[in-house]
């Protein structure tokens, strides 16, 4: 590849500049390459290791002094608080992914391969998006008067006769915080499903068909194996965000369920720097661990 | 798979679900945006039809004891740095994407350290820019910490999705330019860049979105000027009225608005291609 293009920088030169034409060729890449890395390096390499430094600080009242010590970590794991903080986050971030993928996959497949006119492929995905123009935090408060005691659900529910009484856990309980985070990232583990089904070559499942496989086989042995870097992709977006989350915590919860990053919110706001960093260190352990797991199962690069 | 009609006719009806599931609570919104005001809270019932709460949004309704939404400033100052961030993301993705069509030694590196900006959470970020900001003294502004951070986010996204059209990219033709002796800031104006520019325009709009709409990190590093987010989850703490509905309601109007402009450009630049391929051939015939 380089090959040709030093042939045709030569050429286009008439051999007078080629040293010049030649470096730019060979070192070109760098030059492109520079203000990307530097802004990441600059902007978020140096962010992120400042935050493991000051995780060691000592902090007092009102400030931080540099001067190492582990007692934020101590405090951290000696806290009930803040330690079932962890957990919490854990399970939520769990049940949140599980919920995404057994909801979101029906759709993907139904996008990806039983739909095979491009046009209503696309329609059907605009379709999902749409909702994503409203703002994030307005989305989230959109779910109080769905579950609320006198919400929209309830209504319904009574309406139609199926309850008698209105539900009253649907709203500021961990309950509504999941049902609120599955309906807002379940579009991510959608999208990139219905992706990699639809690239799937119908040829294969014909051949498999003809070969005697039944359906259901045929979906454990060619559609779902395809579909999983999708599956990893969307897994990768849900864990990112539901792992970072602490707006919809504190929406729907009415600041009870208390998450990592409402802790990161609360203990920011009150100056606790060095403690804060404490607990965004751990976040970044626990994303670094799911997101490595994660992308052994695919090559991220080779997919695009 | 044209032998399973029932399962086909299943998990259509299920995608309808997922739809209306999807669409649910924006629909409440819409209603409840027509919520009497100002004594009308965000539930249910409506007390009467009316639509005092998007004359409250715009300004035009009568004072009252709930502060109207900082429309004026904080909208301007998301939109400016929205687009800020657009143009600079979608600068450095094209760049950094086009240095990823040669191999080069630590490109797996230079991948990762550029998807790692999508990949660590807002907050985190936030925070570590803060930190950075409190220990060397510098101010925290939504033009310089926040937009910073804005193009850590959004730089990667435009990013991949330079990098999925290069991957598609015609190599040869461009080739054949320079052959052809033009040089290759020309090349880039006159061949890479019309074929390209449909990823450029997905690339903005992801940029422009994702900026627009981002909060974790701008809620640390913004400073007191607040962005439209930032006033929203400042309601969080008090009392929630209906003209967030009445504004939600409006901006994803605006949004649709964006996204016609958006698929007509798309649109009318395949047909130009289109075109411009037909008048070579024309002239070669």
């Amino acid at each position: 590849m380089s090959l040709s293009e030093t042939a045709g920088a030569k050429m286009a030169d008439g051999g007078t500049e080629a040293p010049k034409q030649a470096f730019w060729v060979r070192n070109g890449h760098f030059l492109l390459l520079a203000p990307g890395v530097v802004w990441m390096i600059l902007f978020l390499v140096i962010p992120l290791i400042m935050m493991v430094y000051v995780s060691f600080w000592t902090q007092t009242t009102f400030a931080i002094k540099s001067d190492l010590t582990t007692k934020s970590w101590v405090t951290f794991f000696a806290s009930e608080t803040y330690f079932g903080a962890l957990l919490r986050t854990l399970r939520i971030w769990l049940t949140v992914l599980f919920f995404t993928l057994l909801i979101g996959y029906p759709t993907a497949l139904f996008i990806g391969q039983f739909v095979r006119n491009k046009t209503v492929q696309t329609i059907l995905l605009v379709a999902c998006v749409i909702p994503f123009w409203t703002s994030f935090l307005i989305r989230v408060l959109a779910w109080r008067p769905m579950l609320g005691k006198e919400g929209a659900i309830n209504i319904v529910l009574q309406k139609i006769g199926i309850i008698s009484e209105p539900i009253e856990v649907l709203l500021f309980t961990e309950l509504s915080v999941i049902i609120g985070m599955v309906q807002i990232y379940v579009v991510f583990m959608v999208g990139p499903i219905a992706f990699m089904l639809a690239r799937i070559d119908e040829s294969l499942i014909e051949a498999a068909r003809d070969l005697g496989a039944s359906a259901w086989t045929i979906f454990r042995k060619i559609i779902f194996p395809l579909s999983l870097p999708g599956v990893v992709v969307g897994a990768i977006f849900v864990s990112v965000m539901v792992l970072g989350e602490f707006a919809t915590a504190a929406a729907l919860s009415g600041r009870k369920v208390n998450l990592l990053g409402n802790i990161i919110v609360t203990q920011v706001g009150s100056l606790k720097w060095a403690f804060a960093a404490v607990v965004g260190v751990i976040l970044t352990v626990v994303m670094a661990i799911v997101i490595t797991t994660l992308l052994r199962v695919v090559n991220l690069r080779r997919e695009l | 798979m044209h032998r399973l009609t029932s399962l086909r006719w299943i998990l259509a009806f299920y995608t309808a679900l997922f739809i209306i599931f999807l669409y649910g609570p924006f629909v409440v919104m819409a209603i409840l945006s027509f919520q009497q005001g100002p004594e009308g809270g965000p539930q249910f019932p409506i007390i009467e039809w009316s639509t005092f709460w998007y004359k409250h949004v715009l300004g035009f309704a009568p004072p009252s004891r709930i502060a109207p939404l900082p429309i004026g400033e904080a909208l301007t100052r998301s939109l400016t740095l929205a687009f800020a961030t657009m143009v600079v993301s979608t600068l450095l993705g094209t760049l950094t994407a086009q240095a990823f069509r040669t191999r080069f030694k630590g490109s797996g590196v230079v991948f990762y350290l550029v998807v790692l900006g999508m990949m660590v959470p807002g907050v985190l970020l936030g925070l570590g820019m803060a930190l950075v900001a409190d220990q060397f003294g510098i101010q925290r502004t939504w033009w310089g910490t926040a937009f910073v951070l804005h193009v850590v986010y959004t730089y990667p996204f435009a990013f991949l999705v330079m990098l999925a059209i290069f991957n598609r990219f015609d190599r040869s033709i461009e080739e054949a330019s320079w052959a052809l002796g033009v040089p290759p800031g020309r090349t880039f104006r006159k061949v890479t860049f019309p074929m390209i520019f449909p990823g450029v325009l997905s690339a903005m709009l992801f940029a422009l979105t994702l900026s627009y709409d981002e909060f974790p990190r701008t809620l640390f590093t913004g400073g007191n000027q607040v962005t439209m987010p930032i006033a929203i989850y400042g309601t969080f703490a008090v009392e929630i009225h209906p003209n967030l509905f009445a504004f939600g309601v409006l901006t994803t109007l605006f949004s649709f608005a964006l996204l016609v402009v958006y698929g007509t450009l798309m649109s009318l630049s395949i047909r130009r291609a289109r075109a411009r391929v037909s008048g070579i051939q024309e002239d070669v015939t």
